[in-house]
């Protein structure tokens, strides 16, 4: 069922681009790849490695892994809005209602046989511990070969020799695996990759602080995430060109978004998985959100002659690995940089990691003078979604806003 | 009187606290304070964080001279985020606690135990020559391994026999050890050692796991509901008192590091050649104490237990050992509605 999805969607695509190569825009080409993605994790032809967030997918598509982050598929079932069917097997198995809806949701898939089988799998502690949790439960129900990337919360020495030797080691067990040993020039490559990536969305983030802001609602939405999936590779450097070109031509030609940009906003974590029409009902009221707190490049370029410490620098720079107070910093320069007028922080029903902090935050934001949205909501369940609630909410937000 | 250290997880190492001239005082989610942390924090969050960011709210805590977290799962790292913002002239340290056993998070895990040895000197103005703090915390370690085996021998008794009260005397044994000294506790274990009451017999033998179950009025109740504890596994329970080893190689960093880490883990510590080994280690624990049914006991919204329940569920049922799951709050709250639940799990068992 999986493969048809992502096989449909990438024909549909390359049919479009066949037919109008210039009508095609940069998000279409981003969900191009992503589905490409989706379609040789289900194609059953492939080395599989189900992942934390945090892995480093640039040295695992180097070493021919084909790996993705499990939060991905949860976020993926929502938007197909399939998941119900996945969390009914999962809270049948005894999965808490009260815990995260992206791992309910793939636990749901595992249990009902709908998620591809690993060769292997690899949990990060950063996030979280219930994604790494969740990773345990994949190898206790595939009888997978299991191994930990523990990112350490200090930036200090030990810590970083810590993390980078444990990379070493994971070269060396996915070698176990796949039989072939690490190649440094392809490693160099798929870092070299990265680094052009990272460049490209320096500027397209640099781009997007304009005022008004070329981006719209929709355009970047959990694009600093999920971009980590292809970063090491060709083809994610030609989709930062293609966001990078697209956010310069709607500024050379004065095509912002349809909306009149009445107020900026930042959005903290994740967005919204299902479809329900926030994007839409900001739009109306001249809501734009210019920047999502994880499109951000929070690390120096990697060293391809010190891959492993480069890659542990970097694990261990992302907003989540680091103490709140760090997490709050980058928001309040984002928010500075952005010139935002307002914060939406879903507070994800289940999510200790980032919802744990939402006080925290709520306050470090008002400090530097931006308001905060809470909302409550769970970002990847909808059954108990109270979508008036919700809306009244935002409205009354804007209106204090504006 | 000796200046107090707070801590709140059971990878602390208490023998390094008093080696550095201070007493340990684990802060327990023990308290009439209001609920304040949700706003600081999340309402989500597991009762544990939340009652103990109450206390520091409200400064419902003795004096101290300094905190210890460590970092063992989210919850943990939000309370010592929210920390900074509720006391922020307190000294604090948080400790990085890799999640499973191979050499590298040993190695890791005991220079982050040095770390916290020698943050905890500095907070004491103690300048000591290595070979003199070496000393000191070794004279610890052995203490503290004196109570460790005390308490070992308490829980075999509980595992042969049933007398009423041990169970909940041996809760206040590790309690002194957390809140007071390991002196205190230790003379108290020799004092406890033999059953006040005589054996008894009681038909339904109970092994109780969870992360929290601090309170020995806890243990009495369970015993008038008709529960004989014939084993135990929280982070409250003999797992705090965790026995150092002393290696081959006389790093008691090492040391420290190798006993803790190996020590019969949390649910968010995993031994990553057997995914899921939680499970079986509770069907074994459950087997070797006799016990006719398990009862799990956690605490609401604990992800790393809560994503261990199903595994846990099925192992069980695998053994036909009957299993009663409770959720708690640290509030004596819904005691009325376990007590139902356990009376019928135990007159259940006794058919």
């Amino acid at each position: 069922m999986m493969y048809e999805h992502f096989d449909n969607t990438v024909k549909g695509i390359k049919d479009k681009l066949n037919q109008d190569p210039e009508g095609i825009n940069a998000r279409k080409k981003y969900v191009l790849e992503l589905s490409r993605l989706g379609r040789k994790l289900y194609s059953k032809n492939e080395t599989i490695a189900w992942c934390g967030v945090t892995a480093p997918f640039d040295l695992l598509s180097s070493m021919g892994v084909t790996s993705c982050f499990v939060e991905f598929v949860g976020a993926m079932l929502a938007s197909t809005q399939t998941a119900g069917f996945f969390f009914e097997d999962a809270e049948d198995a005894g999965f808490a209602t009260d815990s995260c809806a992206y791992h309910r949701a793939v636990m749901g898939a595992v249990l009902k046989n709908a998620m591809p089988e690993p060769d292997f799998i690899i949990g990060t502690s950063s996030p979280c511990t219930a994604g790494l949790a969740v990773m345990e439960n994949f190898a206790n129900q595939y009888k997978k070969d299991f191994f930990i990337l523990n990112v350490p919360q200090n930036y200090s020495k030990d810590a970083i020799k810590f993390l980078s030797s444990q990379i070493e080691e994971l070269t060396h067990f996915i070698s176990a695996h796949t039989k072939k040993p690490l190649s440094k020039e392809k490693l160099g490559l798929a870092l070299e990759n990265f680094n052009h990536s990272s460049q490209l969305l320096k500027d397209i983030y640099k781009l997007a602080m304009t005022k008004p802001s070329p981006v719209d609602n929709r355009l970047l939405r959990d694009f600093g995430v999920v971009m980590t999936l292809l970063m090491g590779t060709k083809e994610g450097v030609d989709i930062c060109q293609a966001f990078k070109d697209e956010l310069n031509q709607r500024i050379e030609t004065g095509r912002h978004h349809a909306s009149k940009e009445k107020t900026r906003l930042i959005w903290i974590q994740n967005r919204i998985q299902y479809p329900f029409p926030l994007d839409k009902m900001l739009d109306d009221m001249g809501a734009k959100i210019v920047i999502d707190e994880l499109n951000t490049v929070t690390w120096e370029p990697m060293d391809p002659d010190n891959p492993f410490e480069s890659i542990a620098k970097r694990m261990i720079s992302i907003p989540f690995s680091m103490d709140t107070s760090q997490r709050i910093k980058n928001m309040q320069n984002l928010a500075k940089d952005y010139q935002i007028d307002g914060a939406i922080n879903p507070c994800h029903w289940g999510c200790r990691q980032g919802t744990g902090a939402r006080g925290l935050i709520s306050k470090g934001l008002r400090d530097i003078d931006v308001p905060v949205l809470n909302l409550e909501i769970d970002c990847v369940d909808s059954r108990n979604l109270a979508k008036g609630q919700i809306e009244t909410r935002v409205e009354a937000f804007m209106e204090m806003l504006s | 009187m000796k200046k107090k250290i707070g801590f709140t997880c059971a990878y602390t190492p208490v023998p390094l606290i008093e080696a550095a001239g201070f007493s340990p005082y684990r802060i327990f989610p023990e308290t009439k304070a209001p609920d304040q942390a949700g706003h600081l924090l999340h309402d989500n969050l597991c009762p544990h964080v939340k009652k103990v960011l109450d206390r520091a709210l409200e400064n419902d805590l003795p004096e101290l001279e300094g905190m210890v977290f460590i970092n063992s799962c989210d919850t943990m790292r939000r309370l010592a985020d929210a920390w900074q913002v509720a006391r922020p002239d307190d000294k604090i340290i948080l400790i990085d606690l890799p999640s499973e056993m191979n050499s590298l998070s040993l190695d890791f895990l005991s220079k982050e135990y040095e770390r916290l040895s020698r943050t905890l000197f500095k907070w004491n103005d103690e300048t000591l020559e290595p070979e003199i703090i070496s000393q000191k915390i070794k004279e610890k370690i052995s203490q503290w391994n004196l109570l460790a085996d005390s308490i070992k021998k308490i829980e075999e008794k509980m595992t042969q026999n049933f007398f009423p009260g041990y169970a909940s005397s041996l809760q206040q044994i590790i309690n002194t050890a957390a809140t007071q000294s390991i002196d205190e506790a230790l003379a108290m274990a020799k004092s406890k050692i033999e059953p006040e009451n005589p054996c008894k017999s009681l038909t339904a033998p109970i092994f109780v796991f969870g992360n929290l179950l601090f309170d020995p009025k806890v243990y009495d109740l369970f015993e008038e509901w008709n529960v004989q504890v014939a084993g135990t596994d929280f982070c409250t329970s003999s797992r705090f008192v965790t026995q150092v080893e002393q290696g081959p190689d006389n790093n008691i960093f090492r040391s420290l590091a190798d006993s803790y880490l190996k020590q019969t883990p949390c649910a968010r510590t995993m031994d990553t050649t057997m995914p899921g080994s939680i499970a079986q280690r509770i069907v074994e624990r459950a087997k070797q104490t006799n016990a006719k049914g398990v009862i799990g006991f956690t605490l609401k919204f604990c992800d790393p237990y809560l994503a261990r329940i199903p595994m846990i569920r099925q192992a069980l049922q695998k053994e036909s050992i009957p299993f009663l799951m409770l959720e708690g709050d640290c509030t004596t709250g819904s005691m009325g509605q376990q007590q139902t639940r356990i009376e019928a799990f135990t007159e259940m068992l006794e058919v």
